[in-house]
């Protein structure tokens, strides 16, 4: 994509990724740590990163449900012999769905503006949630944990 | 091979062992028990297809080989579900998800589920610590999400997605024996006077297999009966985790058996197909607006928040070491959480370093940096150069400040370190020479720095040995012990960290002119060079500044001493005044991290000329004392290690006064005894983490200052798998019982459960 040595110096480089772990203090249902890490302090607003975790949890708490949708697909694949799980999406493919168009609109929205990336948890076994630093030219060195790489974005 | 993304159920390859393990050798008696398994199930059922039936379903009814047609699908569909679904492997970890863990992470961290703690180890070879109630299968060498048992029968891991199949695989086997060796009962019955036909030899056959296969088959099945209803995998239950306890991970018996049969299909994280990111990142970037108490925080804590954070895993570590019965694993897997990774929900304590004061002692908050090592290492290593680079005109200060020019510190050995305060400002970097400086841009008070205290860590370790000699420098087996805890696994930190350690010795104990002075020469054409960052500014409290200016004649007199004059209160005032300026940017000023305000000054005194003094102030601090015990030397030491990281001026100085307070209580021996406190900490970390050299060189060195030095109650830690010589202790710790005391970030005291 990038045809020449001047346009590769002008994307922004990455700087250090930052991992939200997973809150296991409700057993091992799917949630995220809320904490704002100090990394993003002077990335993001605490509240916009903390409503997309908050939102992801809902997400995913909807997804690992047990109710009468998931038993009713249960009861289905059973007496299909689990054929019809070829053509049929699960309830928790569904919300992953949704979960990723989701991820991707934050990042259009609000994070990439920022030179923040969010990766998708799922990529990751769902154990991190995975935020891309991009190195942003006027504030290298002020992250303490940002291995601030050489390349520089130049514009 | 990987079944459709669509298809939730149907996954793909048995037990990934292609996707997750690349290089796997053929093992071909792998096969055998799902061969004779297949075998046995298919051959005994279609023989009673053919010989049982036919007469069953004309005598009886033609319900019955429908019957058991049926209940033979479903057995087929559950055994082959649970035989190529994925269990629900983990996908291995990237490398820069552990980029900074690799061989200074704790083996173990631990997360508090309900109340319970609960412990994750880190696996070496997917590179993450494992989820609760994940393990890591040998046999397909994957990291598996509720890891029931790895069947032999089916060839594959019992996980997370497939383990309702593999229950229902076993429920539906155990109706269908049932009603195999039923109805070849039945068959028999009917025709005792034809045995001899092959249609009853054949019928009894079956029988005999089924039979067979009936007493393991449902024995096994009431088993994991037993287990969905209490919500355990074979797993826990075989290893007795739960035994006599709790267990954390049930909802009581309908919701644990709903979930397992009602809930929906858990997904796949192996082959899934990856969304490139469409999305664009271009500069310029918005920037959040700072709050007022944000700034002020970020003004006080000018790289305190990235030492908070470090501080934070390393509490984590802490408590996960703490945690761990068993002996410290070796070298190569001891992980460190990565800093980013260090947040718990249960260390929430760490973020309010931030914005207010601890609730504990700010003694507690020394607490070795675990940041990456090879950043730190190498800034270390270089503070020490920097140090040693130092013109020897500083005799009596180690030359940590690498930034300062030299022609500042060699103004004049003494008479110019006294006027330096306020030339040399080192704008904030670095104060001169005073170990524990930050470098470099990071201008974090005195211990902040992790590639100061990394360094200073390093030297504190060689200037305890020789600083040995004289006094016990409590300060400098802080530093000590900082140093070498945090650098386990960095061998190479020696040579130069001694020579920065003895102009660091130096300065520790001004009061040991003579120790010094002989230390000083080796010291002066070496170390001059290297810039160490004085983190011990940053500790710099008034109490120490006040005991410091009562050596302040003695030392003047000495030419090592000289920096000594520095922190006489003359000049320190007029240092401070200079030095202020450059603090609030270089430093922050440790009432960020402590509410103290007397110790704002403190920071200001880690200007150039500061660091100089430094070292002779903790001397001068024990010179008093001296008579009665062995007064701690100061928070000096802590700063240098990386450990020290986030320890702002104010947690030093606290940390010195209650040091003191301990050792003078104590009485006696406490050469260091209140300082053990951090470095009782970094001990304690340091040997929970390593078992290899670094815990050695923290013995030799520590060894000597720490053990004279335990006046204090220091409770040994609880984990005995930790052969300290230097005790390693925690002033919070509370011996034996079955809660661990671990002193964490901000002199946070936790309480893990063992």
């Amino acid at each position: 994509m990038f045809h020449n040595l001047q346009e590769l110096r002008q994307s922004p480089s990455l700087a250090t990724k930052v991992f939200i772990q997973r809150d296991y203090s409700e057993g091992t249902v799917c949630r995220f740590q809320i904490k704002f890490p100090s990394e993003l302090g002077s990335r993001i607003e605490r509240t916009l990163f903390e409503d997309t975790v908050k939102t992801l949890n809902t997400y995913y708490a909807e997804a690992e449900k047990v109710g009468g949708q998931s038993y009713m697909e249960g009861c289905l694949a059973c007496a299909t012999a689990y054929f019809i799980f070829l053509c049929m999406e699960t309830r928790y493919e569904k919300v992953l769905k949704k979960i990723s168009g989701y991820i991707q609109e934050q990042n259009e929205k609000i994070y990439a503006p920022r030179g923040l990336l969010l990766t998708d948890p799922v990529e990751r076994g769902m154990r991190v949630i995975e935020v891309s630093v991009f190195e942003d030219r006027g504030s290298s060195g002020s992250s303490p944990s940002s291995n601030v790489s050489s390349g520089i974005s130049q514009r | 091979m990987p079944g459709s993304s669509k298809s939730g159920g149907v996954g793909g390859l048995p037990s990934s062992p292609h996707t997750a393990s690349p290089s796997r050798p053929l093992r071909p008696s792998r096969y055998v028990p799902v061969s004779a398994a297949t075998a046995f199930l298919v051959g005994s059922t279609t023989l009673f297809f053919c010989f049982t039936c036919p007469w069953l379903s004309e005598q009886f009814s033609v319900a019955v080989p429908i019957y058991n047609g049926v209940i033979f699908l479903f057995v087929l569909a559950n055994f082959c579900m649970a035989t190529f679904m994925d269990p629900g492997i983990f996908p291995r970890a990237d490398e820069d998800e552990d980029k900074e863990d690799d061989f200074r992470a704790p083996l173990y961290k631990t997360v508090e589920i309900r109340g319970i703690q609960v412990r994750m180890k880190w696996c070496s070879t997917c590179r993450f610590y494992r989820p609760p109630r994940c393990s890591h299968c040998s046999v397909c060498d994957n990291c598996v999400e509720d890891f029931d048992h790895h069947c032999p029968w089916v060839n594959n891991c019992i996980g997370r997605r497939n383990y309702r199949y593999f229950f229902l695989f076993l429920l539906s086997l155990t109706v269908h024996i049932m009603g195999v060796f039923g109805f070849g009962l039945l068959y028999v019955l009917y025709h005792t006077q034809q045995l001899d036909r092959v249609h009853s030899a054949v019928t009894m056959a079956v029988m005999c297999v089924a039979g067979l296969f009936f007493i393991p088959v449902a024995g096994l099945t009431g088993f994991h009966m037993v287990l969905v209803a209490r919500g355990r995998t074979t797993n826990e239950q075989v290893t007795g985790k739960f035994r006599g306890g709790v267990n954390p991970f049930t909802n009581g018996c309908w919701k644990n058996v709903s979930h397992v049969l009602c809930s929906s299909q858990a997904p796949r994280y192996l082959g899934r197909k990856r969304k490139p990111h469409s999305v664009v990142v271009q500069p310029p970037f918005l920037r959040p607006q700072l709050t007022d108490t944000q700034l002020a925080a970020k003004v006080l804590d000018n790289g305190i928040h990235g030492d908070l954070h470090r501080s934070k895993s390393s509490l984590e570590m802490m408590e996960s070491q703490s945690c761990d019965a068993e002996p410290p694993p070796p070298k190569p897997e001891l992980r460190y959480p990565a800093l980013s990774r260090g947040h718990q929900g249960q260390h929430t304590e760490e973020s309010s370093l931030l914005n207010k004061a601890p609730p504990t002692p700010t003694m507690y908050k020394y607490r070795p940096t675990y940041s990456s090592p090879g950043k730190n290492h190498t800034a270390l290593t270089h503070a020490y150069a920097n140090q040693s680079s130092q013109q020897p005109g500083f005799r009596s200060e180690p030359s940590l400040d690498g930034r300062e020019a030299p022609g500042e510190r060699g103004g004049g050995g003494l008479g110019g370190g006294g006027d330096r305060p306020g030339g040399g400002g080192a704008p904030g970097s670095g104060g001169g020479g005073i170990p524990g400086y930050s470098l470099g841009g990071r201008s974090y008070p005195s211990f902040s720095d992790p590639t100061v205290l990394s360094s200073g860590g390093g030297g504190g370790a060689s200037h305890s040995s020789s600083v040995r000699s004289g006094s016990a420098h409590n300060a400098t087996h802080v530093s000590e012990a900082t140093t070498s805890t945090s650098y386990k696994s960095l061998a190479n930190q020696t040579p130069p960290p001694r020579n920065g350690s003895l102009s660091y010795d130096s300065l520790l104990t001004p009061s040991e002119s003579p120790d010094f002075e002989s230390a000083a020469p080796d010291m002066s054409p070496g170390h001059h060079r290297t810039p160490a960052p004085p983190p011990i500014l940053g500790y710099s409290s008034p109490y120490l500044s006040a005991q410091l200016s009562q050596q302040r004649d003695a030392e003047l007199h000495q030419p090592s001493a000289s920096s000594v004059a520095l922190l006489s209160s003359p000049h320190r005032a007029h240092y401070l005044q200079e030095s202020h300026p450059h603090s609030h940017h270089s430093q922050p000023p440790p009432s960020s991290a402590a509410p103290n305000p007397p110790l704002l000054p403190a920071p200001l005194l880690s200007d150039s000329a500061a660091p100089h003094h430094y070292p002779y102030r903790t001397r001068s601090t024990d010179t008093p004392l001296a008579p009665s015990t062995h007064p701690p030397r100061s928070p000096h030491p802590p700063p240098l290690g990386k450990s020290l990281s986030y320890s702002s001026a104010a947690a030093a100085e606290m940390q010195y006064r209650m040091v003191r307070k301990a050792s003078a209580s104590a009485g006696g021996g406490g050469a260091g005894g209140g300082i053990h406190a951090p470095k009782d900490e970094i001990q304690m970390k340091l040997f929970s983490r390593t078992n290899g050299q670094p815990r050695s060189s923290i013995s030799s060195s520590g060894s000597t200052p720490s053990s004279p030095s335990h006046p204090i109650s220091m409770s040994t830690r609880p984990g005995q798998a930790y052969p300290s010589p230097g005790n390693t202790q925690s002033p919070a710790h509370k011996p034996g019982g079955g809660v661990k005391k671990v002193t964490g970030v901000g002199g946070t005291t936790y309480e893990i459960s063992v």
